[in-house]
Protein backbone atom coordinates (compact mmCIF):
# COMPACT_ATOMS: atom_id res chain seq x y z
CA UNK A 1 0.00 0.00 0.00
CA UNK A 2 2.67 2.52 1.05
CA UNK A 3 4.86 1.54 -1.87
CA UNK A 4 1.90 1.96 -4.22
CA UNK A 5 1.09 5.46 -2.97
CA UNK A 6 4.75 6.46 -3.15
CA UNK A 7 4.94 5.18 -6.73
CA UNK A 8 1.84 7.15 -7.72
CA UNK A 9 3.20 10.28 -6.05
CA UNK A 10 6.49 9.92 -7.92
CA UNK A 11 4.65 9.33 -11.20
CA UNK A 12 2.89 12.70 -10.82
CA UNK A 13 6.13 14.64 -10.20
CA UNK A 14 6.88 15.63 -13.82
CA UNK A 15 3.59 17.56 -13.92
CA UNK A 16 4.61 19.49 -10.80
CA UNK A 17 8.05 20.32 -12.19
CA UNK A 18 6.43 21.64 -15.38
CA UNK A 19 4.52 24.26 -13.34
CA UNK A 20 7.62 26.43 -13.16
CA UNK A 21 7.49 27.55 -16.78
CA UNK A 22 3.88 27.70 -17.78
CA UNK A 23 3.23 28.19 -21.43
CA UNK A 24 6.69 29.23 -22.68
CA UNK A 25 7.51 25.78 -24.06
CA UNK A 26 6.17 26.34 -27.57
CA UNK A 27 8.31 29.46 -28.17
CA UNK A 28 11.85 29.37 -29.54
CA UNK A 29 14.01 31.21 -27.01
CA UNK A 30 17.07 30.58 -29.20
CA UNK A 31 15.71 32.93 -31.88
CA UNK A 32 14.60 36.12 -30.12
CA UNK A 33 12.94 38.75 -32.30
CA UNK A 34 12.07 42.39 -31.82
CA UNK A 35 8.74 43.32 -33.37
CA UNK A 36 8.31 47.06 -33.78
CA UNK A 37 5.51 49.04 -35.38
CA UNK A 38 2.03 50.44 -34.91
CA UNK A 39 -0.54 48.44 -32.92
CA UNK A 40 -3.34 47.38 -35.27
CA UNK A 41 -5.58 45.46 -32.86
CA UNK A 42 -5.68 44.94 -29.10
CA UNK A 43 -7.39 42.17 -27.18
CA UNK A 44 -7.06 43.07 -23.52
CA UNK A 45 -8.37 39.68 -22.42
CA UNK A 46 -7.53 36.62 -20.34
CA UNK A 47 -5.74 34.27 -20.30
CA UNK A 48 -3.29 36.56 -22.17
CA UNK A 49 -3.64 39.97 -23.77
CA UNK A 50 -2.69 39.98 -27.46
CA UNK A 51 -1.76 42.63 -30.00
CA UNK A 52 -1.36 42.57 -33.72
CA UNK A 53 1.55 44.74 -34.75
CA UNK A 54 2.36 45.89 -38.28
CA UNK A 55 6.11 45.38 -38.38
CA UNK A 56 8.37 46.01 -41.37
CA UNK A 57 8.28 42.36 -42.49
CA UNK A 58 4.71 41.30 -41.67
CA UNK A 59 1.84 41.60 -39.22
CA UNK A 60 2.76 39.81 -36.00
CA UNK A 61 0.46 38.52 -33.31
CA UNK A 62 2.16 39.46 -30.06
CA UNK A 63 1.11 37.50 -26.98
CA UNK A 64 1.46 39.49 -23.76
CA UNK A 65 0.69 38.65 -20.11
CA UNK A 66 -2.56 37.92 -18.22
CA UNK A 67 -4.70 41.04 -17.73
CA UNK A 68 -4.17 41.35 -13.96
CA UNK A 69 -0.38 41.18 -14.37
CA UNK A 70 -0.44 43.79 -17.14
CA UNK A 71 -2.36 46.12 -14.84
CA UNK A 72 -0.14 45.41 -11.84
CA UNK A 73 2.97 46.26 -13.86
CA UNK A 74 1.64 49.49 -15.26
CA UNK A 75 0.40 48.39 -18.67
CA UNK A 76 -3.34 49.25 -18.68
CA UNK A 77 -5.26 49.03 -21.98
CA UNK A 78 -4.56 52.73 -22.66
CA UNK A 79 -0.80 52.06 -22.78
CA UNK A 80 -1.15 49.48 -25.56
CA UNK A 81 -4.02 51.18 -27.41
CA UNK A 82 -4.53 50.76 -31.15
CA UNK A 83 -2.42 53.25 -33.11
CA UNK A 84 0.43 53.46 -30.60
CA UNK A 85 3.91 52.34 -31.59
CA UNK A 86 5.23 49.36 -29.68
CA UNK A 87 8.51 47.52 -29.60
CA UNK A 88 8.17 43.95 -28.35
CA UNK A 89 11.16 41.73 -27.59
CA UNK A 90 10.31 38.05 -27.41
CA UNK A 91 10.34 34.64 -29.00
CA UNK A 92 8.58 33.31 -32.10
CA UNK A 93 6.04 30.53 -31.71
CA UNK A 94 7.07 27.11 -32.94
CA UNK A 95 3.38 26.27 -33.47
CA UNK A 96 1.42 29.33 -34.61
CA UNK A 97 2.54 31.20 -37.72
CA UNK A 98 3.53 34.87 -37.22
CA UNK A 99 2.95 34.72 -33.46
CA UNK A 100 5.47 35.67 -30.82
CA UNK A 101 5.43 35.82 -27.04
CA UNK A 102 6.78 39.05 -25.61
CA UNK A 103 9.35 38.98 -22.84
CA UNK A 104 9.04 42.75 -22.53
CA UNK A 105 7.42 45.59 -24.41
CA UNK A 106 8.32 49.26 -24.75
CA UNK A 107 5.62 51.88 -25.41
CA UNK A 108 5.90 55.66 -24.88
CA UNK A 109 9.45 55.16 -23.60
CA UNK A 110 8.15 52.83 -20.87
CA UNK A 111 9.38 49.22 -20.69
CA UNK A 112 7.17 46.60 -19.04
CA UNK A 113 8.23 43.04 -18.27
CA UNK A 114 5.68 40.40 -19.29
CA UNK A 115 7.11 37.35 -17.49
CA UNK B 1 -2.82 32.26 -27.46
CA UNK B 2 -4.00 33.31 -30.89
CA UNK B 3 -6.72 35.94 -30.94
CA UNK B 4 -8.85 34.13 -33.50
CA UNK B 5 -10.84 30.96 -32.99
CA UNK B 6 -9.46 27.75 -34.38
CA UNK B 7 -11.44 27.16 -37.56
CA UNK B 8 -11.14 23.36 -37.53
CA UNK B 9 -12.87 23.10 -34.14
CA UNK B 10 -16.52 21.94 -34.02
CA UNK B 11 -19.03 24.73 -34.80
CA UNK B 12 -20.68 24.35 -31.40
CA UNK B 13 -17.40 25.09 -29.59
CA UNK B 14 -16.59 28.04 -31.86
CA UNK B 15 -20.05 29.40 -31.00
CA UNK B 16 -19.32 28.83 -27.29
CA UNK B 17 -16.02 30.72 -27.51
CA UNK B 18 -17.72 33.59 -29.34
CA UNK B 19 -20.69 33.70 -26.95
CA UNK B 20 -21.35 36.67 -24.68
CA UNK B 21 -20.58 34.53 -21.64
CA UNK B 22 -17.14 33.46 -22.90
CA UNK B 23 -16.34 37.02 -23.98
CA UNK B 24 -17.30 38.28 -20.52
CA UNK B 25 -15.00 35.67 -18.94
CA UNK B 26 -12.07 36.79 -21.12
CA UNK B 27 -12.69 40.49 -20.61
CA UNK B 28 -13.09 40.28 -16.85
CA UNK B 29 -9.84 40.85 -14.97
CA UNK B 30 -10.65 38.31 -12.26
CA UNK B 31 -13.11 35.72 -13.65
CA UNK B 32 -10.42 33.63 -15.36
CA UNK B 33 -7.83 33.66 -12.53
CA UNK B 34 -10.63 33.09 -9.98
CA UNK B 35 -11.85 30.04 -11.91
CA UNK B 36 -8.24 28.86 -12.15
CA UNK B 37 -7.76 29.12 -8.37
CA UNK B 38 -11.18 27.55 -7.78
CA UNK B 39 -10.31 24.66 -10.07
CA UNK B 40 -7.16 23.87 -8.08
CA UNK B 41 -8.91 24.24 -4.70
CA UNK B 42 -11.67 21.91 -5.90
CA UNK B 43 -8.94 19.52 -7.07
CA UNK B 44 -7.43 19.36 -3.59
CA UNK B 45 -10.86 18.47 -2.11
CA UNK B 46 -11.55 15.95 -4.86
CA UNK B 47 -8.12 14.32 -4.90
CA UNK B 48 -7.99 14.18 -1.10
CA UNK B 49 -11.40 12.51 -0.87
CA UNK B 50 -10.65 10.08 -3.70
CA UNK B 51 -7.31 9.13 -2.18
CA UNK B 52 -8.83 8.47 1.28
CA UNK B 53 -11.66 6.46 -0.29
CA UNK B 54 -9.46 4.39 -2.56
CA UNK B 55 -6.80 3.90 0.12
CA UNK B 56 -9.47 2.39 2.42
CA UNK B 57 -10.69 0.15 -0.41
CA UNK B 58 -7.09 -0.96 -1.01
CA UNK B 59 -6.79 -1.95 2.66
CA UNK B 60 -5.41 1.13 4.45
CA UNK B 61 -7.02 2.49 7.68
CA UNK B 62 -8.17 -1.09 8.33
CA UNK B 63 -9.25 -0.31 11.91
CA UNK B 64 -12.19 1.73 10.56
CA UNK B 65 -15.19 -0.18 9.15
CA UNK B 66 -14.94 0.46 5.38
CA UNK B 67 -18.37 2.03 4.89
CA UNK B 68 -17.64 4.59 7.66
CA UNK B 69 -14.71 5.92 5.59
CA UNK B 70 -15.85 5.31 2.04
CA UNK B 71 -19.36 6.79 2.19
CA UNK B 72 -18.45 10.27 3.50
CA UNK B 73 -15.32 10.36 1.33
CA UNK B 74 -17.42 9.52 -1.71
CA UNK B 75 -19.81 12.40 -0.95
CA UNK B 76 -16.89 14.83 -0.58
CA UNK B 77 -15.46 13.57 -3.86
CA UNK B 78 -18.79 14.18 -5.62
CA UNK B 79 -18.87 17.77 -4.30
CA UNK B 80 -15.26 18.31 -5.38
CA UNK B 81 -16.03 16.90 -8.83
CA UNK B 82 -19.04 19.22 -9.27
CA UNK B 83 -16.89 22.22 -8.31
CA UNK B 84 -14.23 21.06 -10.77
CA UNK B 85 -16.81 20.79 -13.57
CA UNK B 86 -18.17 24.29 -12.86
CA UNK B 87 -14.77 26.00 -12.68
CA UNK B 88 -13.41 23.89 -15.53
CA UNK B 89 -16.27 25.01 -17.75
CA UNK B 90 -15.32 28.67 -17.19
CA UNK B 91 -11.70 27.97 -18.17
CA UNK B 92 -12.81 25.91 -21.17
CA UNK B 93 -15.38 28.39 -22.49
CA UNK B 94 -12.81 31.21 -22.66
CA UNK B 95 -10.78 29.39 -25.33
CA UNK B 96 -13.00 26.46 -26.28
CA UNK B 97 -11.92 26.08 -29.91
CA UNK B 98 -8.21 25.88 -29.06
CA UNK B 99 -8.52 23.74 -25.94
CA UNK B 100 -10.90 21.26 -27.57
CA UNK B 101 -8.36 20.52 -30.32
CA UNK B 102 -5.54 20.04 -27.79
CA UNK B 103 -4.54 16.36 -27.75
CA UNK B 104 -3.81 16.30 -24.01
CA UNK B 105 -7.18 17.91 -23.25
CA UNK B 106 -8.91 15.25 -25.38
CA UNK B 107 -7.10 12.51 -23.46
CA UNK B 108 -8.04 14.20 -20.19
CA UNK B 109 -11.73 14.31 -21.09
CA UNK B 110 -11.70 10.66 -22.14
CA UNK B 111 -10.13 9.79 -18.78
CA UNK B 112 -12.71 11.90 -16.91
CA UNK B 113 -15.43 9.93 -18.71
CA UNK B 114 -13.73 6.68 -17.75
CA UNK B 115 -13.33 7.82 -14.13
CA UNK B 116 -16.98 8.85 -13.81
CA UNK B 117 -18.07 5.57 -15.42
CA UNK B 118 -15.91 3.61 -12.97
CA UNK B 119 -17.27 5.61 -10.02
CA UNK B 120 -20.92 5.32 -11.02
CA UNK B 121 -21.20 1.84 -12.53
CA UNK B 122 -18.54 -0.13 -10.66
CA UNK B 123 -18.18 2.06 -7.57
CA UNK B 124 -21.85 2.27 -6.62
CA UNK B 125 -22.33 -1.52 -6.58
CA UNK B 126 -19.11 -2.02 -4.63
CA UNK B 127 -19.94 0.59 -2.02
CA UNK B 128 -23.29 -1.10 -1.42
CA UNK B 129 -21.36 -4.31 -0.72
CA UNK B 130 -19.40 -2.53 2.03
CA UNK B 131 -22.42 -2.06 4.31
CA UNK B 132 -22.04 -4.15 7.42
CA UNK B 133 -18.48 -5.15 6.56
CA UNK B 134 -16.50 -5.00 9.84
CA UNK B 135 -13.13 -3.38 10.53
CA UNK B 136 -10.11 -5.45 9.44
CA UNK B 137 -12.20 -7.51 6.98
CA UNK B 138 -10.06 -8.38 3.95
CA UNK B 139 -11.08 -6.47 0.82
CA UNK B 140 -12.25 -8.62 -2.11
CA UNK B 141 -9.97 -8.46 -5.16
CA UNK B 142 -12.62 -6.83 -7.39
CA UNK B 143 -12.95 -3.94 -4.92
CA UNK B 144 -9.18 -3.44 -4.76
CA UNK B 145 -9.01 -3.51 -8.55
CA UNK B 146 -11.72 -0.84 -8.92
CA UNK B 147 -9.99 1.33 -6.29
CA UNK B 148 -6.66 1.00 -8.05
CA UNK B 149 -8.28 1.90 -11.38
CA UNK B 150 -9.91 4.93 -9.76
CA UNK B 151 -6.60 6.21 -8.33
CA UNK B 152 -4.73 5.61 -11.57
CA UNK B 153 -7.41 7.32 -13.68
CA UNK B 154 -7.81 10.41 -11.49
CA UNK B 155 -4.08 10.97 -10.99
CA UNK B 156 -3.68 10.73 -14.77
CA UNK B 157 -6.48 13.27 -15.19
CA UNK B 158 -4.64 15.67 -12.86
CA UNK B 159 -1.37 15.20 -14.75
CA UNK B 160 -3.10 15.78 -18.11
CA UNK B 161 -4.76 18.92 -16.76
CA UNK B 162 -1.40 20.37 -15.83
CA UNK B 163 0.11 19.40 -19.17
CA UNK B 164 -2.50 21.00 -21.47
CA UNK B 165 -0.50 24.25 -21.50
CA UNK B 166 2.59 22.50 -22.90
CA UNK B 167 1.13 20.81 -25.97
Amino acid sequence: MRRLLLGLALASLPAVAALAHHGWGSYDAAKPVTVAGPIETLKYENPHATLTVKAADKVWTVTLAPVSRMQARGAPPELVAVGKTVSAYGYPSTVEKDEMRAERITVDGKTVEMR
Amino acid sequence: MMPAVLAEAPQLLIALEQSGLATAIRQSTWAYPAANVGHILALTVFAGAVTVMDARLLGAFAAAPPASVVRPARRAAMLGLLAMLATGFVLFAAEASHVAMNRVFQIKMALVGLGVLNAVLVGRALVAALDGMPAFAPMPARIRLAAFASLAIWLSVAACGRLIAYF
